[in-house]
């Protein structure tokens, strides 16, 4: 198997996650040992964000850092695991609510394909990026 | 002559005044108050240079000739006049429906007050008094507010039982005191002649009787002020400035110079009486103007608890107190006005005078800062604090009267000091708190508007910072009718009065 | 996720109409509208107060970081509201050539209205002392009073008030206030034995720094707003309330820090590396804050705590724009009337035009600006709450009932918080309220 970042790079539909990734200085942590689950929401999502919000969050590393981070959770947990809790705590200090679990919906994005498993985790991938409050 | 000009004035302008053309409403506006204060200016002048006394035929069979004079009662009532009537003219809206008539109607109710100030001849007052009932009434009765035809007819009612009881007692005093004498010349009804023969007692109580019965209607005093709460709330306010300032004022000057000055003996006789009808009325008075619930009444009210104070001190009738009283005749007649003046703003502005209906009138922006301010003054005054014209007024009242009747005297400072609640109470409701957006829509006062309550407020202060310019009028002529003494030294000073005056005619 | 697209065509509702007091309101904005009503006169009134408030703004987010970055701890701060050139100069980060992401497309100094003012003033040229004492200049005395009401009732979310109660801060603070004070054993002897006092102040100064950072972008939104309404490209409210929704996500990563320069070295208080965020740290602690707590102000009206006319609990406190009562502007030193008479030197001429046609024209001007204010504010709100809808829940097209039920009961929940009757929000749908 590949480590996180090594299954979206090779997925195709990350690389504004994964350039994201890289602006903020996380890529080092990702490829630690973990376990993460990350919740990896696709280009489209990040397209969706109203102009500028992206640009602003890439030219300021630790917010972006902030926000990248709270899709990310300790511990590698799968849709089942997930899903018996109402919320979990995201690295960023936020709660992250599972609102829905069919369809398996977390904070108010979709997750559109559970359970992809990698060496360092988990990944879920999400249509829409989530913000913490 | 300057007599006469006095009241040649309104009876000219008067009667011009409906012949002015009817598109130009400013212009019968300005005459009047030109009228007013042209009087006052001849006014001043008969003050500094004091006119002879002036007697003409008119009817001599019955006694009446018009026998007109100035003295130190008089003087400062004509004064009053004047200026009420001038400030009441300037009060009324620039818009005023059917101008001539209504100034006319003033000028015609000032032409009877000040022929009733100016008579020497009791006929001639009676018949001056009189003549003030019928352009009041119709003041009432045509520019009043809903309940006009009912205040009207009370108002009417109540003047047409004063002005007869008025000339029963008259009538009765010249009969009794000359008829006696059979002579067989017609009975003359000059003030000399009236003082030169004495009534025996019985006559003179039942004189003095009907003469309170007119004058305490005309004050009012309880229990006959029947028509004064609803009038007051009924007619508008510069017609109740003219009202409560200047008519009421008949009835002081009645009391006085009838009742103190020509029927000595009855008016000690009722005035135990007489001064706790005062103490009720001050009484009655303030506690209903702290139940009020409507502006225009809680004043009414409050300007009956007033007459109460002015009546003790009639009663007591010590040199003091009939200072006092004198003093409070001008105090009130400048503070009613004021505050009559300043209601009258109120309702134009928001379109009514009930109290719970106002609140933050005194927002600095959207209120009526002004007026507010103003009329909060004007309240102090009325409720007595030092520095403004009702102190000294009131202060003279009390220490005159405490010798003679301390109860009396007690329980009308205790009413007094009711003045402050209910000025505290209405300040409170009507000035602060929030003001309502929806009512807040108009506009603010004009100069031209602020100009009568701003020249009233001038004198309340005054008045109260100098207040010799209320009492010196009459120190000369008050002393000589006095009753009694409050103590020795006043007595003396009774005797020969040596403090400072002004220079006023003898 | 894009927050402008209204329900295209009629289609069947997906869900039943609310039954809230407000449902009205609640149903413009389900429509992607504001609270307050479109309508022209609106528009202008908001457009044209944005524009009046933007200018003493551009005064206040200068000072207020000038404070916190200079002027610091002066024990006697008698100068502190003569802002030094250096800042009036200050580059803003959203206007001008060099700025990264520019909103506005003037200039990147103090505005000229702002520098005209600041010689004349309301009466003639003379000394800055003369205006300062004669109270002729912009009224930074607002400006801090917002600052005290975010420092006050703390606890409105992001992470910025846990900070500054952190080690880390301490530290951070403790070196600043050392090197301010070097070579003052007067102050120094303080510090040592008051230490918790300079804390709470250099609290302060952070917390003045977070509302410069945060006004420093709304002078330019404002100013584009005004510029664009002008050319006649914002023909609506709810495209008035776009701007700003689109304006806070793209401004929301900016980072929220304290630098303090001291004797030409900096001080990092709170390093930008914290990760504050504009959004999180800085506007809607402020939206919260000011716009709908605060506190009751003194000189306006009398309130007795002890019979409970002050709420217990500050999350309840209700003395903002959005419940204040704008009649008793012109007390003198009121935080509101200050203001008031700030955009009163920069009101633009249809907005004279509109207050002479109304109430009392010229000398009610203080409060029908004030009612305009409070109409631009419930639109400011209406654009957080829209933005917050968009970040934390659905777009107003989802197709799912479940999505748009959520997004009723965010809608009702808001909405809730003006069921009180101070609430000016059915006072702003009519245009009688003036």
């Amino acid at each position: 198997m590949a480590t996180i970042l090594e299954t979206a790079a090779a997925v195709g539909c990350f690389n504004t996650l994964l350039a994201a990734v890289d602006a903020a200085g996380l890529r080092g942590a990702l490829e630690g040992p973990g376990p993460f689950t990350v919740l990896a929401p696709v280009d489209e999502a990040f397209a969706a964000l109203p102009p500028g919000t992206l640009q602003t969050l890439v030219d300021n590393p630790p917010q972006l850092a902030r926000i990248l981070k709270y899709h990310v959770i300790a511990g590698a947990h799968s849709r089942a695991a997930l899903c018996a809790q109402p919320e979990w705590p995201s690295l960023e200090g936020a709660p992250i609510p599972i609102r829905s679990t069919d369809p398996f919906e977390v904070k108010n994005a979709t997750v559109v394909t559970a359970d992809v498993a990698c060496d360092n985790g988990v990944v879920h991938v999400i249509n829409r990026v989530i913000l913490p409050g | 002559m300057t007599l006469l000009l006095l009241l040649l004035l309104p009876l000219v302008a008067g009667l011009v005044l409906p012949l002015l053309p009817q598109s130009r409403p400013l212009l019968v506006r300005g005459v009047a108050a030109a009228t007013a204060l042209t009087q006052l200016v001849v006014g001043l002048v008969a003050w500094r240079q004091p006119p002879a006394d002036l007697s003409l035929t008119w009817l001599p069979r019955l006694g009446l000739s018009l026998d007109l004079g100035l003295d130190g009662l008089s003087l400062p009532m004509v004064l009053l006049a004047g200026l009420i009537t001038a400030m009441a003219v300037l009060a009324s809206p620039a818009d005023q429906s059917r101008p001539r008539l209504y100034f006319a109607l003033m000028l015609a109710t000032n032409l009877g007050v000040v022929g009733a100030f100016l008579a020497r001849n009791a006929l001639l007052f009676v018949l001056a008094f009189e003549l003030v009932l019928i352009p009041t009434t119709l003041l009432v009765a045509i520019w009043g507010g809903e309940r006009r035809a009912g205040a009207a007819v009370r108002f009417l009612l109540f003047g047409a039982v004063s002005g007869l009881s008025l000339l029963g007692g008259v009538l009765a005093f010249g009969w009794f005191g000359q008829g006696a004498s059979g002579a067989d010349s017609a009975v003359s009804f000059s003030f000399e002649a009236l003082a030169a023969t004495p009534l025996p007692p019985s006559a003179q109580m039942l004189v003095l009787g009907l003469l309170l019965l007119g004058f305490g209607i005309k004050l009012p005093i309880v229990p006959v002020h029947g028509w004064q709460p609803i009038s007051y709330a009924e007619a508008p306010a510069p017609v109740v400035m003219l009202l409560g300032g200047v008519v009421s004022k008949l009835g002081a000057y009645g009391l006085l110079r009838f009742g103190v000055g020509l029927l000595p003996d009855a008016w000690s006789a009722f005035s135990p009486w007489i001064a706790a009808a005062g103490a009720v009325s001050a009484v009655y008075g303030a506690l209903n103007a702290v139940v009020a619930t409507d502006i225009r009444r809680l004043m009414a009210y409050s300007s009956l608890g007033h007459m109460g104070l002015l009546v003790l001190a009639l009663a007591a009738a010590t040199p003091m107190s009939l200072q006092g009283a004198v003093a409070q005749v001008l105090a009130h007649g400048l503070i009613v006005a004021l505050l009559f003046d300043c209601v009258g703003l109120i309702q134009r502005k928001t379109g009514t005078t009930a109290i719970a209906e106002l609140s933050g009138l005194l927002n600095p922006i959207r209120g009526l800062p002004f007026t507010m301010g103003l009329m909060l003054l004007a309240l102090m005054a009325a409720a007595g604090i030092p520095g403004l014209a009702g102190f000294p007024a009131e202060l003279l009242v009390f220490e005159g009267s405490w010798t003679v009747f301390p109860r009396a005297t007690l329980i009308c400072l205790v009413a007094s000091g009711f003045t402050a609640v209910y000025a505290v109470r209405l300040f409170n409701r009507v000035a602060f708190g929030r003001l309502d957006n929806n009512r807040a829509d108009w506009q603010s006062t004009r100069l031209s508007e602020r100009l009568p309550a701003v020249v009233l407020t001038t004198l309340v202060v005054l008045a109260g910072i100098w207040p010799v310019g209320l009492t010196a009028w009459s120190e000369a002529s008050t002393a000589a009718i006095a009753l009694r003494h409050s103590d020795p030294v006043v007595h003396h000073l009774a005797l020969a009065p040596t403090s400072p005056s002004l220079s006023l005619p003898a | 996720m894009t927050t402008t697209t209204p329900p295209a065509g009629i289609r069947t509702p997906l869900i039943p109409p609310s039954t809230h007091p407000y449902a009205e309101v609640i149903h413009r904005l389900e429509a992607g509208g504001s609270m307050l009503p479109d309508t022209p006169e609106n528009l202008q009134q908001i457009i044209g107060i944005y524009k009046a408030y933007a200018v003493p703004m551009d005064f206040y987010w200068r000072d207020l970081l000038y404070i916190a970055e200079q002027v610091f701890l002066n024990p006697l701060p008698a100068f502190k509201y003569f802002i030094s050139q250096e800042y009036l100069d200050r580059p803003n980060s959203y206007a001008g050539d060099q700025s990264q992401l520019r909103i506005w497309r003037g200039g990147e100094k103090a505005h000229p209205e702002l520098l005209a003012f600041m010689e004349r003033g309301e009466t003639r040229r003379m000394p800055k002392l003369l205006h300062h004492l004669w109270h002729d200049r912009v009224n930074m005395e607002f400006a801090e009073a917002c600052m005290r009401a975010m420092l006050w009732h703390q606890g409105m979310g992001g992470r910025f008030n846990d900070y500054l109660e952190s080690e880390a801060y301490r530290a951070n603070a403790d070196r600043a206030i050392k090197a301010y004070f070097r070579g003052n054993p007067l102050m120094l002897g303080l510090y040592a034995l008051f230490p918790e006092m300079f804390l709470e102040q250099v609290r302060q100064l952070s917390t003045t720094a977070n509302l410069g950072l945060f006004w420093e972008v709304m002078a330019p939104v404002f100013f584009e707003m005004s510029d664009l309404y002008d050319e006649g490209q914002l023909t609506s409210v709810p495209q008035a309330m776009d701007f700003l929704v689109n304006g806070i996500f793209a401004v929301a990563g900016r980072p929220i820090y304290h630098h303090v320069f001291i004797r030409g070295e900096c001080f990092e208080i709170i390093p930008m590396s914290e990760g504050f965020t504009w959004l999180y740290e800085a506007a809607l602690p402020y939206v919260e804050a000011v716009f709908y707590r605060t506190s009751p102000f003194r000189g306006t009206k009398s309130y007795n705590a002890q019979a409970g006319q002050v709420p217990a609990d500050q999350a309840d406190f209700h003395y903002g724009i959005l419940y204040a009562d704008v009649f008793p502007v012109g007390s003198a030193g009121i935080p509101p009337t200050l203001l008031m008479q700030d955009m009163l030197h920069f009101l633009p001429p249809y907005l004279q035009e509109l207050y002479r046609e109304h109430r009392r024209g010229e000398e009610d001007q203080l409060v029908q600006l004030g009612i305009t204010f409070q109409r631009s504010m419930y639109n400011v709100t209406s654009a957080v709450i829209q933005a917050l809808r968009c970040a934390l829940l659905y777009p107003l097209d989802d197709t799912d009932p479940k999505h748009l039920l959520a997004n009723r009961q965010f809608f009702e929940a808001q909405m809730d918080r003006f069921l009180r009757p101070e609430a000016r929000l059915p006072d702003i749908q009519s245009q009688d309220y003036r």
